[in-house]
Parts: structure tokens; C-alpha cells; sequence
């Protein structure tokens, strides 16, 4: 009966085709195409010209070999883990503006918390670069004005950094053994205001009457986290969680902007992304970049069937 | 019940708190204010006093006039680029949620798991081939491209939200419009589209946003001067050997200028859009 009516439907409604057709094409050419060519180019020796030489499996036979390719996974790692720590200030701000009593100051927080964010992304990156500057940054003026330089230099006396040196300004983007702490550094005090929002959208199921019951019951500030708000936020903890462990992941437009297309001195800031970038657009290796494409594909896919399967998300 | 009072308790209550929150939003506010204070100084006085304010008298009002010479062209090509490509995937989005919305015709579930599949496929990795696609279509330089890929990009996200509104819309709506005659079309323009305006605002600043925040794709596809996105502009503009960090932060606060004034007018759609965005992903 189902088939009957479908097509019954059909002869009446075929027109409605139409309506999808548009951006079944868009999808198609742009999304569908590329990726195809991507898994098809990844078995070739490719330039980006007309001529191609199918070398099977060799340009994974590379990847697996690849020193900066391996060492960009170990780097992306770091950041990764760097990433999951820099959500710490969000949740804290999210559970204090939602502790506050005033509904009016928690709209005008959370006004101002999106302020930074009609910057653009790139103006912001831009501006650390600028206080990452060793001579005019306001990052080494900042540790100059406090004494905290001096601070730096003794421990450096005290373990054998070799890095940091009185009278000398500090190179964050030079040094190679700066790099890492440099990217950790960046967007201090890491606060997402996306994050934040999504956070305090979880929070907001809490009424006041709940803190004054554990209030009662004698249940401290911190208990009131672990016991109220964390069960909340932890959907929402989750679902930041696996979309920046795969946006760190897939992600290089930061390291080419602060840094270079190599990842910076030392390529101590090279991520796959970037390799992959770096391969296509300086190297003219298509083929190559195409095959660390699909490798860093499989990675997220996995991330992201794991997500599906451990971390349930409601609509 | 005085409100005067109530509000003062409450502040004095959670001083703590307020105090806390004001730290952090200061320090993340204090880069916005560099480039504020640094855009109104030449050099020799930045490296003088690279803290605090000039006096406006002496304000170098001439990178602000340099910045807007430069800035400028780059923020047409981004307006045009933005604009066009936010209504053209919305639109877009509009009619394929429709169909996917209102009738369950055949093979219309083998669509929308085409659809669906592209959640996830991670875009990045996608860029190496899409530029050789760009390139045989003699799409490069070319601001088209740029729209093109927001259009195709876009689709997803959206008709997945627009779809689950759409069909919470309530049905006699759309079968009153059928009695009166109405097309398909015509449902669309006198049913959808006025009764789904919040929604359509939210995806359209994300949809926006996400086309103005854009420098990966833009960088690797215009070459001409003339052409460039204010992502490739600032690009361009880093890479220059000497800096006149004056100049270079008005720039930066031209380039901020249109999406002030998109935010002053759109608050709420704004701040519930950057939620919902990030929750559907």
C-alpha cells in the first residue's frame, strides 16, 4: 500500500525534486568530488599538472616513514592535551556567572563575552603575534614591568634551559624550544565564548532553590560542583571535548599564521594539517598531500564513531 | 517590592564572584584594547609609552586614514563574498529542507543519508583536491570560488536545522495554503519563510561568520591584489618587512568595523546563535 501511495505521490509531486536539486549539486560538486579525488590521487605521483603516475601504495609507504609527518602526530597530541586543559577557565566561568543572583548581569556577561568574538579570528591571532614580538611585545614588557623575568633567568640558571638570559629579550616565535609553550600560551585566558555560552545553556535546568537546598545541607561551593553542576554540563563537556579534539586534529590555520608553513624554528609547531598544506601548496606534491589527507580522514572518523558510540548527545 | 535594594544584597553577595568574572573578561578584553590605544600612535611613541593612551591631541590620526584607504577594497570583496553566499546557501537550504520537510517521496531517504554522511567528512582534508577542482572549473582568483564553496559548505548544517523546523511547523498551515492553490513555491515564500525568521537570522550569522572568518580558502585561491578578502588582506599586510604597528593595528580595527556594527544591530540573534551553532556542530 506504502509503494501504491509513493507512487501515487510521486505522479502528483515530482516537481518537489527540484527543490533539492540545487544543493544536491553544490554538495555534490564541492563536497562528494574532492573527496573522491582525494582518495583516488592518494595512489598517484601527481604535480597538481596533467601527468600522473600511479605508484600504488607508496605514498602511505612514505607517510609511515615520514619523520615530520610522525613527529606532527606527537605535536598535535601535545596540543590537543593542551586544548582539553584550556577549558578549564570556560567551565569556571560559566558555573560563576550562573551562580550569580542578578539575571541582569549574567545577560550583561555574557554580552561581553561575545565581544571579542566580532573580532575576527585572524585579527585576534594577529595581535598575539604582536605580543609575542621580542622587542616591542607586550608579553616580554609584561614579564620586564613584574620581575618575572628575572624569575625565568634564575630557574634557567638553576636547570639548564639555555633559553631564557637576562638582557636578552625572549624570541616566544623563534625558538624552537619556545614554540610549544608559546602556543599554550596563546589566547590567555582561554576563554571560548562559545564554549561559555553552551556551558551556561546546560547550567540553566539548575534553579535557585537547588543551591539553597545544598546550602542546607551544609555542601560547600566546590561540592556544589562536583554534585550539581558538573552532572549537568557533562553532555555538553563531552560534545567541546570531541569537537576540539577534532578540530586541534584536522586544524593548521593557526600554526601557518603565528608561525610558517614549516611549523616554525625547528618545525617545532608542525602539525599534519600543515604537512599536508605545506606538501600541496609549497611542495607541489598532490599526490602526497592527497595520502596525508586520507590518513588524518581515518583519524578523525575514528574519533568521531567512538563519539557516536560512547557519547550520546541529545537534540 | 523595591528592586533597588534586592539588587544591591545580590551584588554584595557574590562580590567574589563578580570580581572574578570581571578579572577575566578584562584580560580578554585587553587585546581589543592594545589595538584600540596602539592605532593612534607612530612608532617612535608606541616604543615610548606602549601602555597607556596618547593624549587625543596628538593622536596619528593618518593610520586610521591609511587603514581605511587599504582596508577597504578588502571589505567590498568580503561584503560581496559574505552577502551573496549567505543568502544563495540559505535559500538553497530552504528549499532542499522543504523537500525533505513535507513529503516522503521515493528515494528521498538515500538523499538525506548523502546529506547526512557529509557530517563527517572533515573539511580540511578536502582542500588539496578542492583547489585542483577549482583550477579545471577556472574558478581560481576568482571571488565565485570563494561563494561557490561557502554555498556548498553551508548546505549541510543548515537543512539539517531547517528540516526538524520545518516539520514542527504546524501541518493545516501548509494545507490551507494547498486549498487556497498555492505551489510549492509559493508555500515556501508565505509559509516558510515568515514563520521560520529566527531560525533563518541564526543560520544566517553563522553562516556569515563562517565566511567571513575565512582566510585558509581565500589564501590559496585569489592572486590578484584587487581581489582579496580581508583575510588575505591582513595576510599581505603581516608579511610586510617594516612595521608600523600604528598603522597596521587601525587596520586591524577597520577590519573589525562591519561585524561591530552587524553585532550592535543583531545582540540576541547573535549570542543564541553562537550557542545553538556550536551545539549542532
Amino acid at each position: 500500500m506504502a509503494a501504491t501511495l509513493s507512487q501515487q505521490k510521486l505522479l502528483r509531486e515530482w516537481k518537489l525534486y527540484f527543490f533539492v536539486v540545487p544543493s544536491l549539486v553544490m554538495v555534490l560538486v564541492f563536497a562528494y568530488v574532492p573527496a573522491a579525488s582525494a582518495v583516488y590521487h592518494s595512489f598517484f605521483e601527481w604535480a597538481g599538472g596533467d601527468t600522473k603516475q600511479l605508484i600504488g601504495f607508496d605514498n602511505f609507504r612514505r607517510a609511515f616513514h615520514d619523520q615530520v609527518l610522525l613527529d606532527s602526530f606527537l605535536t598535535v597530541s601535545i596540543l590537543i592535551v593542551f586544548n582539553i586543559f584550556k577549558m578549564v577557565p570556560s567551565i569556571l566561568l560559566a558555573v560563576l556567572i550562573h551562580r550569580l543572583k542578578s539575571d541582569r548581569w549574567q545577560y550583561i556577561y555574557r554580552v561581553l563575552l561575545v565581544v571579542p568574538m566580532i573580532v575576527p579570528g585572524l585579527v585576534t591571532l594577529f595581535i598575539w603575534k604582536f605580543f609575542f614580538d621580542p622587542n616591542l611585545g607586550v608579553l616580554n614588557g609584561l614579564l620586564d614591568f613584574t620581575g618575572l623575568k628575572s624569575v625565568l633567568v634564575s630557574l634557567d640558571h638553576f636547570f639548564h634551559w639555555n633559553i631564557f638570559y637576562a638582557n636578552v629579550p625572549i624570541g616566544w616565535l623563534s625558538q624552537p624550544e619556545l614554540i610549544l609553550p608559546s602556543l599554550f600560551v596563546w589566547g590567555f585566558p582561554w576563554i571560548g565564548a562559545v564554549g561559555v555560552l553552551i556551558f551556561l545553556a546546560g547550567l540553566q535546568s539548575i534553579g535557585q532553590d537547588v543551591y539553597e537546598a545544598a546550602e542546607l545541607d551544609g555542601i560547600g561551593p566546590i561540592g556544589k560542583f562536583i554534585y550539581i553542576e558538573l552532572p549537568l554540563i557533562l553532555t555538553q563537556l563531552r560534545l567541546m571535548l570531541v569537537l576540539l579534539i577534532v578540530a586541534t586534529l584536522g586544524g593548521y590555520g593557526l600554526q601557518l599564521q603565528l608561525l610558517n608553513e614549516y611549523g616554525g624554528p625547528g618545525g617545532r609547531g608542525m602539525v599534519p594539517g600543515l604537512w599536508m598544506y605545506n606538501r600541496a601548496f609549497y611542495a607541489g606534491e598532490f599526490g602526497y598531500a592527497c595520502a596525508i589527507g586520507m590518513i588524518l580522514f581515518v583519524f578523525i572518523l575514528l574519533l568521531t564513531f567512538v563519539n557516536n558510540r560512547y557519547v550520546r548527545i541529545e537534540k | 517590592m523595591s528592586i533597588a535594594p534586592t539588587r544591591r544584597t545580590d551584588f554584595s553577595r557574590d562580590w567574589t564572584k563578580h570580581l572574578i568574572i570581571l578579572f577575566f573578561i578584562l584580560i580578554e578584553l585587553f587585546p581589543l584594547y592594545m589595538m584600540f590605544q596602539v592605532s593612534f600612535k607612530d612608532n617612535a611613541t608606541f616604543i615610548r609609552q606602549p601602555w597607556l593612551p596618547t593624549n587625543p591631541l596628538t593622536w596619528h590620526w593618518e593610520n586610521w586614514s591609511f587603514a581605511f584607504k587599504l582596508i577597504l577594497p578588502y571589505i567590498a570583496n568580503t561584503v560581496f563574498v559574505a552577502v551573496t553566499g549567505t543568502v544563495a546557501s540559505l535559500f538553497l537550504a530552504i528549499l532542499g529542507a522543504y523537500f525533505f520537510a513535507r513529503h516522503k517521496l521515493p528515494c528521498s531517504g538515500l538523499l538525506w543519508a548523502a546529506f547526512l554522511a557529509l557530517m563527517l567528512m572533515p573539511g580540511v582534508v578536502n582542500i588539496t583536491p578542492l583547489f585542483m577542482l577549482l583550477k579545471s572549473l577556472k574558478l581560481l582568483n576568482t571571488l565565485w570560488a570563494l561563494i561557490l564553496i561557502g554555498i556548498a559548505g553551508g548546505q549541510v548544517f543548515s537543512i539539517f536545522v531547517l528540516r526538524n523546523f520545518i516539520e514542527d511547523l504546524p501541518r493545516d498551515l501548509f494545507e490551507a495554503a494547498e486549498m487556497d492553490g498555492a505551489s510549492h513555491l509559493q508555500q515556501v515564500f508565505n509559509v516558510v519563510i515568515p514563520m521560520s525568521g529566527p531560525i533563518i537570522g541564526t543560520l544566517a550569522i553563522l553562516s556569515f561568520l563562517s565566511m567571513w572568518n575565512d582566510f585558509l580558502m581565500p589564501l590559496i585561491v585569489l592572486r590578484d591584489k584587487e581581489l582579496f578578502t580581508l583575510g588575505v588582506g591582513l595576510i599581505y599586510l603581516d608579511g610586510e618587512y617594516v612595521k608600523q604597528w600604528g598603522q597596521i593595528m587601525a587596520a586591524y580595527f577597520v577590519a573589525s568595523i562591519p561585524l561591530i556594527v552587524v553585532f550592535l544591530f543583531t545582540m540576541r540573534l547573535f549570542v543564541r546563535g553562537l550557542s545553538a551553532g556550536a551545539i549542532k556542530g
